[in-house]
């Protein structure tokens, strides 16, 4: 069990939870202003492929160097808040249902890249890898200031800001801050595009930060499980950067236990399995699923979205 | 509401139009007279770097008579028509076979163990129709099954694995959970164990659904804890997520200009992927059994049986190239080559952990 709690394991849960901090805390201004943001996947998705590419690209054809992953993160983040825009206009201009429109865009986007990548690379849904000093360079202790700095610029903008006062009040009740003279489209607008643009930056992480290259599909369901945090953190900022350390921590803890930890003999017997051999994979798998359950279960209470979540805004004629 | 829907067809009318013009051949333009093949890929995709792209090579080695990089291949072009389908999801794999089925290919590949339930579905319903299924078996009479010895190559992987270990630690790290992924683990460990039978094997799993495939970030988290463990050879039998374990390892380090910590590649050569950390490949020479199965397909001499592809047929193997030359010592190839002919005689019996 000692050889479980590493400082190793400190680092491993940093980067197993920065795509989600950054996912969610863009989702938290999109879902504050009264949208929900189920895309967030597509556009984990969209940044991640586009930093890869846009990368690779500025390194072996433009010849960048160093500054190549800098511009491929600044890419991701413009693909995020494009796919963002989509949505936004689809979602807030057209009033269309935002758990479809969302949806769409994830399915498009589990399509796009792998289209794109064969128009590019020659390739399905991959791109070529880059080499690690084209990677954005950032240490674990490094990102983790700056992801504790984000949760406080993002607490400050939404409870220290006139513009943090229009998004919670547009996402609450869109007729009062339009009766007071607030534009809800627009402050709406805002919350989505900022989402777009975190979700990216989340997205090229993946790509250009923790791996070396997009494959197909790589985001594997975080986009959601950020969304689950951000429910879980109950809408606010800091209970949601705990809540994603909490899945991040889950699950780095899981991955030192594969392999690391015996069977011991009760529940070895109770599996039919013999004691001292390794403890299933499957069951290894369930532990950051079932803690999330016990403690949503035991200690977080009832969870109330923004009560305009969801509502496209009509204005009265 | 107009303007959103014009936008909509418009984008998907543009995406029709650019996808067309990249595809020149049209079905309708198919010749009747050649033989037609469809391969239907796992989730992975053929652009895997690993078992999807080696039976991509194969069929495109049958098509063109060269790699899909455009290098001749050394074999002849059996001059056939190729189509072939990358199932997104693995709903989508029965209707892509259906969809060969119905246009009247002649010989239909399934690649990846996923799919032999599946291509039972449709041999059945075809019977006049050719099958062959990578990695599956089936005992229809007209599904050719390749299956391979991969415990017999990752015996030899293990081998130099423990060889090279100064740590006395190895990590396996399989993509999904399943019996065919034993199979790798168990000559692996099995292969190290002849050599030092006190090393330590640390063996991972990305996960237990498809998605395990493709997920390189959770592949160097894993590798990352086996190097926190100890280990400093990693043999990755995952995918796309075994990537993530060439990035871990070069992010291990290097000393005096030489990496401190090498990965095992799968399925394709991966020696070139990370030049200097790569200790070698167990490939897998799926390329070549989809090339012979085609090859007797054109020659009428189509068998639907089992086609098991050894170390005595070259069907596995460990790959050495200029890229590992200098991480793999003479002596170690000696005693692998020994292990090897030992095996294929017979004297060595690796365990198949699949069928336990």
């Amino acid at each position: 069990m000692r050889d479980l709690f590493t400082i190793a394991l400190i680092w491993s849960t940093v980067r197993l939870a920065t795509p989600l901090i950054l996912a969610a805390l863009g989702g938290l201004f999109s879902e504050r202003s009264g949208i929900i943001n189920i895309a967030l996947e597509g556009k984990m998705l969209a940044g991640a492929f586009t930093a890869a590419a846009v990368t690779y690209a500025a390194d072996s054809k433009l010849h960048l160097g160093a500054a190549s992953p800098w511009l491929g993160l600044l890419a991701g983040m413009s693909a995020g808040i494009f796919i963002a825009a989509i949505y936004a206009i689809v979602c807030i201009r057209y009033k269309a249902d935002q758990v479809v429109s969302g949806t769409a865009i994830n399915i498009l986007m589990f399509g796009l890249p792998a289209f794109l990548s064969g128009a590019f690379f020659l390739s399905s849904g991959s791109t070529p890898q880059i080499p690690r000093d084209r990677l954005i360079p950032f240490t674990p202790l490094v990102i983790a200031i700056l992801l504790l700095m984000l949760t406080g610029i993002c607490w400050y903008v939404l409870y220290r800001t006139p513009f943090g006062l229009r998004l919670r009040s547009v996402g609450e009740n869109p007729e009062a801050a339009d009766a007071a003279g607030v534009s809800v489209s627009r402050i709406r607008y805002a919350g989505v595009l900022i989402a777009g643009a975190l979700a990216g930056i989340g997205g090229a992480y993946l790509s250009i930060g923790q791996s070396s290259l997009f494959t197909r599909n790589m985001t594997s369901g975080r986009g959601f499980i950020a969304l689950a945090a951000l429910i879980f953190g109950k809408w606010r900022p800091v209970q949601t950067l705990l809540a994603c350390l909490l899945f991040g921590f889950t699950e780095a803890v899981s991955i030192q236990m594969q392999g690391a930890i015996k069977l011991p003999a009760f529940f070895a017997t109770l599996l039919r399995q013999t004691p001292g051999d390794d403890i299933p994979i499957q069951f290894i798998q369930m532990v950051p699923y079932l803690l999330t359950i016990i403690v949503l279960a035991g200690f977080i209470g009832s969870s109330r979205p923004p009560r305009a979540l969801g509502i496209p805004y009509q204005k009265e004629k | 509401m107009k303007l959103a829907l014009w936008f909509i067809v418009s984008i998907v009318l543009a995406l029709a139009l650019f996808g067309s013009a990249c595809n020149r051949t049209s079905y309708s333009a198919d010749d009747k007279s050649k033989i037609h093949v469809g391969i239907v890929f796992d989730i992975g995709g053929k652009d895997d770097r690993s078992f999807n792209a080696a039976a991509f090579a194969g069929v495109k080695c049958a098509e063109t008579g060269n790699w899909p990089d455009g290098t001749p291949c050394g074999k002849p072009s059996l001059n056939i028509v190729l189509r072939d389908i990358e199932p997104g999801n693995p709903t989508s794999i029965e209707p892509a076979m259906r969809a060969f089925a119905e246009r009247g290919y002649d010989l239909i590949i399934g690649v990846g163990f996923a799919q032999a339930p599946i291509m039972e579905r449709v041999a059945k319903e075809y019977p006049n129709i050719h099958f062959a299924i990578v990695d599956g078996v089936s005992e229809l009479p007209n599904v050719a099954s390749l299956v391979f010895k991969e415990h017999e190559g990752s015996y030899l992987v293990g081998m130099l694995a423990a060889k090279k270990s100064k740590t006395g630690t190895i990590g396996f790290l399989g993509g999904m959970d399943i019996g065919l992924i034993h199979r790798f683990e168990g000559g692996y460990e099995e292969g190290a164990r002849a050599v030092n039978p006190n090393i330590k094997v640390i063996q991972n799993y990305v996960g237990v659904t498809d998605s395990a495939w493709n997920n390189p970030g959770k592949g160097k988290e894993l590798a990352l804890a086996q190097i926190g463990k100890g280990a400093d050879v990693i043999f990755t039998a995952a995918g796309n997520s075994g990537l993530g374990a060439f990035d871990a390892v070069e992010q291990a380090g290097t000393q005096n200009g030489a990496a401190t910590h090498f990965v095992i590649g799968v399925d394709s050569n991966q020696n070139m992927v990370k030049p200097g950390f790569v200790l070698t490949s167990m490939v897998k020479h799926v390329e070549n059994a989809v090339y012979s199965i085609v090859e007797d397909l054109v020659k009428g001499q189509f068998k639907a049986s089992f086609h098991v592809y050894g170390l005595d047929k070259d069907g596995v193997g460990y790959a050495m190239d200029q890229n590992n030359q200098n991480l793999v010592t003479p002596e170690m190839i000696q005693q692998v080559e020994d292990a090897k002919k030992k095996i294929i005689n017979g004297q060595i019996k690796v365990i198949d952990r699949m069928m336990q």
